[in-house]
C-alpha cells in the first residue's frame, strides 16, 4: 500500500469492550431491532405522501 | 377501457403494477414490459456476492405473478416512446422489442393511455475502460454478477489459505456513480468472509470510493443525535473501518483499469495506480437509452431525457450553485413536462442535481456522487405514479396528482457487516428526508428519525426485509400491508 492516499481513521473512535458486548447482546439488540421498526414505520407514516 | 403501460419490473416498476392491478378493475389493461424474465431483490446481491446465499434466493420468474394477477407481460426492451401518437392514432405508443428466446428480436408497438418509465439503470461500465465482469473487475449489480464475484472471492480466500497475499479492492468504478451503500456494505461482508476463513491477517482490503468523506453515501452524510451529542456518519463510520482494518481512500475517480491494476485520480490531481488481486467496483449509472419522437416522427429524446439519459420530470432543472440548492427543486408527481400521462420513476427520473456537494479535483476531473434513488423511495415513486394513474382513470384525467418528494420521503439503509442470526451484525442507518432540507431542520434532517447504529439487530432488519419484500413481490397474501 505504499504511495496510496488511505485515509488517516487514527482519531476515529473505537468501540469500548462493552459496546461489542451490547452489539451481540440478544436482549438488548432485540430492543433495537423493535425502535428501528418502529422507526420505519414512523417514517412511513410522516414521509412517504 | 384504459390501457397503462409499465416499462421495467424492478422495485418501482413492479411496485407500481402490482397497486395498478389493485386499483383497477379487469375492464382496464396493465402492461410491463421487461426485457428480465426474473425479479431480482437487489439488496441480497451482496450475500449472493460473497457466497453466503445462492441466487434462487434472490430471483424469481415474474410470468407466473402476473398471470395470476391478471397483468400483460411482455419480456421485451422499450426502443422508443412517441408520447404524442402518430399520423394513425394519437394516442401514445411505445415500441418495444422482445428478448424472450421465442420470440427474440421481433418487434411490436404499444398503445397508452398511461405510460410510467421505471426503466432502472443502464451499467455504464464503458465509461470505465477495463471495469466490470467482461474487463478485469467484479460487481454485484446483478445476480449472475454477483454469483461470480462469489466465486472470485473464494479463489481470493483459497489462495491466502495457501499462504498468498492478497489485496481485495471494493469501491466505485468512476467518479460520479451512486450506490455506495451496496459498496460499503460489500466490503464489510467481504472482510466477515476472509475473518471466517481464518486469513484477514494476510489480506489488504481496500475501499476505494468517489466520496470525498466516509459516510457521505451520496446524500451528503448525515448528522446523528446520540447520546446527546450531534455525531456525523463520517466520524460513525470511520470507527468501523479502522475498528475493521479497512483502509479507505477518499475522493477518487477510477480512470481505467487493467489486468491487476487500478488507475485512479483523487481530488488534489494525483494519479494513483492501485494493484489489486481481487476487486468488486460499482459502475456508473445512466438511463436505459430510449429513442422519443413527436407525432410527425421527429425526434424529440433531448426534450424528454436528460444527457444522461434519464427522463425530465417535475423538477426544477435550472442550473444552480451548491449553495442555492433547495428541498422544492426535487419532484413530487413524477409527471414528464408537458405531458399529464407519461411518469419516470425510481432511477429512470433525472435528479434536479446531486445531493452531495459536487467536487472536481484539481484537473477538473468531476468527482461526485451522484444521488442514490434505490430501495424505499423507488417503490414510494411507483406507488405514488399509479395512484394518480388510477385517480385519474376513475375520476378524470384532470384529477391532481399524488405527491411523494425525496426531500419529504425517508429511507432506510442497512448494510450488514456479517452473517448468522446470533453472529451477524450490520450497520443500520435511517434519514428522513433523504435530500436534506436545510430550511426545515438545522442539520439538513428530522434528528429523531436520522439515525445510525451497529449490531446483530441490523442483521435482523436486513434478512426481515428480505423474506418481506420478496413476499410483496411475490404478490401473496396481504402484500398491499407490507409498505414501501
Amino acid at each position: 500500500m505504499t504511495n496510496q492516499p488511505v485515509a488517516d481513521l487514527s482519531k476515529s473512535p473505537l468501540p469500548t469492550a462493552k459496546t461489542l458486548r451490547m452489539r451481540r447482546s440478544l436482549p438488548f439488540q432485540f430492543t433495537r431491532f423493535l425502535a428501528f421498526n418502529t422507526r420505519i414505520m414512523r417514517m412511513v407514516l410522516k414521509g412517504h405522501h | 377501457m384504459a390501457e397503462v403501460v409499465i416499462l421495467g419490473a424492478g422495485v418501482s416498476g413492479h411496485t407500481a403494477a402490482l397497486h395498478l392491478r389493485r386499483q383497477l378493475g379487469r375492464e382496464h389493461r396493465v402492461t410491463v414490459v421487461s426485457p428480465n424474465s426474473q425479479w431480482n431483490w437487489i439488496p441480497s446481491n451482496i450475500w449472493v456476492g460473497v457466497g453466503e446465499m445462492d441466487k434462487k434466493s434472490v430471483v424469481f420468474p415474474l410470468a407466473p405473478i402476473y398471470r395470476r394477477q391478471g397483468i400483460d407481460f411482455r419480456q421485451a426492451k422499450a426502443t422508443a416512446i412517441h408520447p404524442d401518437g402518430d399520423k394513425q392514432d394519437s394516442r401514445g405508443a411505445v415500441d418495444i422489442e422482445y428478448t424472450q428466446p421465442d420470440k427474440a428480436g421481433t418487434t411490436d408497438s404499444l398503445r397508452y393511455d398511461y405510460l410510467v418509465n421505471a426503466t432502472g439503470p443502464k451499467l455504464r461500465f464503458e465509461a470505465t475502460p477495463g471495469l466490470g465482469p467482461d474487463g478485469f473487475t467484479l460487481s454485484v449489480c446483478t445476480a449472475d454478477h454477483a454469483v461470480e464475484a462469489a466465486a472470485k472471492l473464494a479463489e481470493a480466500i483459497s489462495l491466502l489459505k495457501q499462504g498468498k497475499p492478497q489485496t481485495l479492492v471494493v469501491g466505485m468504478g468512476h467518479g460520479t456513480c451512486t450506490c455506495e451503500g451496496a459498496a460499503f456494505e460489500y466490503v464489510f461482508n467481504v472482510d466477515h468472509e476472509l475473518r471466517e476463513a481464518g486469513v484477514r491477517d494476510l489480506a489488504r482490503v481496500v475501499y476505494l470510493t468517489n466520496e470525498a468523506q466516509l459516510g457521505d453515501f451520496g446524500v451528503d452524510g448525515m448528522v446523528f443525535d446520540q447520546q446527546g451529542f450531534q455525531t456525523t456518519s463520517e466520524l460513525w463510520t470511520g470507527s468501523l473501518f479502522r475498528e475493521r482494518g479497512v483502509d479507505a481512500i477518499l475522493g477518487a475517480h477510477v480512470s481505467s483499469v487493467e489486468q491487476g491494476l487500478i488507475h485512479y485520480e483523487t481530488l488534489d490531481g494525483a494519479k494513483h495506480t492501485l494493484e489489486f488481486d481481487f476487486a468488486m467496483l460499482i459502475p456508473p449509472f445512466g438511463g436505459v437509452p430510449l429513442k422519443a419522437y413527436d407525432a410527425d416522427g421527429a425526434d424529440i429524446t433531448g426534450r424528454l431525457f436528460a444527457p444522461s439519459g434519464f427522463m425530465k420530470v417535475d423538477a426544477d432543472y435550472t442550473p444552480k450553485p451548491y449553495e442555492e440548492w433547495r428541498a422544492e427543486d426535487w419532484p413530487t408527481t413524477y409527471l414528464a413536462p408537458g405531458y399529464d400521462n407519461l411518469f419516470a420513476v425510481g432511477i429512470a427520473f433525472a435528479p434536479p442535481h446531486q445531493i452531495s456537494r459536487p467536487r472536481k479535483s484539481a484537473n477538473g476531473t468531476l468527482i461526485a456522487p451522484s444521488p442514490p434513488r434505490t430501495g424505499m423511495p423507488s417503490g414510494v415513486m411507483g406507488k405514488t405514479a399509479a395512484l394518480t394513474i388510477a385517480s385519474r382513470i376513475k375520476h378524470g384525467a384532470t384529477t391532481a396528482p399524488h405527491t411523494a418528494s425525496m426531500a419529504r420521503m425517508g429511507a432506510a439503509c442497512v448494510a450488514s457487516a456479517g452473517a448468522g442470526l446470533t453472529r451477524g451484525s450490520a450497520a443500520a442507518m435511517t434519514m428522513l428526508p433523504v435530500v436534506p432540507d436545510y430550511q426545515r431542520f438545522p442539520t439538513g434532517r428530522d434528528a429523531r428519525e436520522t439515525r445510525g447504529e451497529i449490531g446483530l439487530s441490523g442483521h435482523w432488519v436486513k434478512l426481515m426485509l428480505h423474506y418481506l419484500f420478496i413476499y410483496k413481490a411475490k404478490a401473496l397474501p396481504g402484500w398491499p400491508l407490507i409498505p414501501e
